[in-house]
């Protein structure tokens, strides 16, 4: 065997095991998003500290993950695709590094709105809907990039539309909550967090799945229309 | 020349032309043994046909044990697929190589595109990524799927040289039946102990200190609802462990009109005129089965949403015909249901608030009743319910439990 060719075998299982890490850190964080609202509907106190505890391993891995990308750079100067797995790898951590904190943030409420009296949260079944589509969307662009699947990266862009809409309709309710009970306004305020930070993971997830199709096309496709990007991807 | 020459020149000739037709025979081998697939070996005579002849038979060997071996093939994968569990096989580096159509749907597993991926760039739960790394196998590892919604039981087998199967079982109901035992157990224990935690008090005052009459009196009237809850909360589990236990039901003409007279006037006195309570019978028509059972049935839904409705609303009872049979349906202006109850609410003790349904005198079981008692005439009960707005329970019989009315004397 040539040491080139060895080199370049140790190269590919670098990146191999990174791509891994990074999609362990996308389990966690999924998990997270799911105790974090669970925690939303039951006010469940340990949830709430697991929640937050377990943000330490989120940034950990984030700053594991972004050093063997140095590392990499550094040691074997990628060029082409590989420079782009890297620098899209290094942009989907911190995604779901954010991603993690919003989860953390949900936990948090959590724990506040029931404080206040648990029955409001109890009734509030859209912000569970609006975070299931989150968390779809999120597994959905983490298998798209674990396969480098274009065609389902662009669907999650396209839920990230439903997910607003499901915002905004979870806004629109909860300010007819606060104008029929101003008792409700205190909790009414903090459940919105706690959908602005759902939406927002929608919107990480989206970022991720632009990353998945830089990675294969080699197109930055942020800031651009779905129908151009369904072009683009059409494209070859 | 001489003689001696000629015969060694003829010898030599001799000689050159068989090593020539060696040599073509060689060729014809060297040709044959370098095609891409083999075809069967040439034809030749002589000591050549010998081996040619035996590399026929080699072939023909190998391909048959091949065309066994593909076979074999197929058929365990046939079987594997065949399994009730989702089937993953991997390899030494927990690769995904190959996986079943039950895999695909219970872990989201593609085994085209997934091929050689680490399974856990797939399955990235946490825990399971700790269970693999921990890599004890001795117990299998409970995991939501990753669809959500489901349970899943996963378990790592190894097999030949370092490679794995991940058994995957979808253990939702099985949880479910297990959770609902223990439930069961807790709460019946639970809700006979308050009552009796009541009686056992003043049965202690009363003994321990010298009253005089009129308190004991006092007391008694506080003991006796205690004593009501607990026989009401006896009578609902004989009910429906007898509708569990019981042969099935006569088929029995029920009245249903006069029946649906009597619901309504249970509904309006435990309302006690809180409530406006409507029935409408449209399309008049009688049931067959066990009486007790249906006005049981019956009664409970109705008097249920006289519970969870508060003053000034409206219950409206109906009976209709319908293309498929006949339904009765409660109706009610209500506090509704949140719909991540509604599969939980036949449950034996399932609650959605506890403290209101003990303050209104119910036990738990009556929905458990209603659902059991209408199994047993192939009915079913649907449940409707808008959180704030009202929730309506159907009862839908089949077109065999109907017959035509007939009106009673009197």
């Amino acid at each position: 065997m040539g040491t080139a060719e060895h080199i370049s075998k140790q190269f590919e299982a670098d990146l191999d095991t990174t791509r891994t890490r990074v999609l362990q850190m996308g389990g966690l964080v999924e998990a997270q998003i799911l105790a974090a609202i669970q925690a939303f509907a039951t006010g469940d106190a340990t949830l709430v500290a697991q929640v937050i505890e377990n943000d330490a391993r989120v940034n950990g891995y984030e700053v594991a993950i972004d050093g063997a990308c140095n590392h990499i750079v550094v040691k074997r100067q990628p060029a082409a695709s590989d420079l782009r797995l890297i620098m899209a790898i290094s942009k989907i951590v911190t995604d779901l590094e954010r991603s993690g904190d919003e989860a953390e943030k949900i936990a948090r409420m959590a724990a506040k709105i029931h404080e206040h009296g648990a029955h409001h949260a109890q009734r509030f079944p859209a912000i569970r809907h609006a975070a299931q589509i989150a968390v779809k969307m999120l597994r959905q662009a983490l298998d798209a990039f674990a396969r480098l699947d274009v065609a389902s990266a662009a669907e999650v862009l396209k839920e990230d539309s439903e997910l607003d809409a499901e915002f905004r309709s979870v806004l629109r309710q909860l300010i007819t909550y606060m104008m029929e009970d101003p008792r409700t306004i205190t909790a009414s305020l903090e459940t919105v967090w706690v959908a602005k930070a759902i939406e927002r993971i929608g919107d990480h997830s989206k970022n991720i799945a632009e990353q998945v199709i830089y990675i294969v096309k080699g197109t930055d496709v942020r800031h651009t229309s779905f129908a151009d990007i369904e072009r683009e991807i059409a494209k070859d | 020349m001489t003689a001696l020459e000629i015969i060694l020149l003829l010898a030599a000739a001799g000689l050159g032309i068989a090593l020539l037709r060696q040599l073509r025979e060689l060729r014809k081998l060297r040709r044959w043994a370098s095609q891409p697939r083999l075809s069967d070996p040439p034809e030749a005579g002589g000591a050549w046909g010998e081996v040619f002849n035996l590399l026929h038979r080699h072939r023909r060997a190998t391909l048959k044990r091949r065309r066994e071996l593909a076979q074999l093939m197929v058929r365990s994968r046939r079987g594997a697929q065949a399994l009730p569990y989702g089937v993953a096989v991997l390899d030494a580096g927990y690769r995904l190589d190959w996986c079943n159509d039950a895999a695909r749907e219970q872990m989201g597993l593609d085994p085209e595109r997934d091929r050689k991926q680490p399974i856990v760039n797939m399955v990235r739960a946490p825990e399971f990524v700790e269970y693999l790394r921990a890599a004890d196998f001795s117990e299998p590892l409970r995991l939501g799927s990753p669809g959500g919604g489901r349970t899943l039981s996963l378990q790592i087998v190894a097999f030949g040289d370092e490679e794995h199967l991940l058994l995957s079982q979808d253990v939702t109901g099985a949880e479910r039946v297990e959770a609902m035992r223990r439930d069961f157990v807790a709460n019946v224990s639970h809700e006979l102990r308050t009552p009796l935690t009541v009686l056992s008090g003043f049965l202690e005052t009363i003994q321990d200190l010298k009253l005089d009459a009129g308190r004991i009196r006092d007391y008694v009237g506080l003991m006796a609802p205690q004593a009501e809850r607990m026989k009401r909360l006896i009578d609902d589990l004989l009910t429906l462990s007898a509708l569990e236990h019981a042969p099935p039901p006569d088929a029995e003409r029920i009245f249903l009109q006069p029946l649906l007279q009597r619901v309504r006037a249970e509904a309006e006195a435990l309302s006690a005129g809180k409530h406006r309570v409507s029935l409408e019978i449209a399309g008049a028509s009688d049931l067959l089965g066990a009486e007790r059972e249906i006005a049981s049935a019956f009664t409970n839904l109705a008097t249920n949403a006289v519970r969870y409705t508060p003053p000034g609303g409206e219950i409206r009872l109906r009976w209709k015909l319908t293309s498929s049979g006949g339904e009765f349906s409660v109706e009610d202006s209500g506090i509704g249901i949140d719909p991540e109850h509604l599969p939980r609410l036949t449950e034996r003790f399932y609650r959605v608030d506890r403290g209101r349904s003990r303050e209104t005198g119910g036990t738990g079981l009556g929905l458990s009743i209603v659902k059991h008692a209408l199994a047993r005439h192939q009915a079913v009960l649907d449940i409707d319910s808008t959180p704030g707005k009202g929730s309506r329970f159907t009862a839908r019989f089949p077109s065999a439990r109907l017959k035509a009315a007939q009106t009673v004397a009197g």
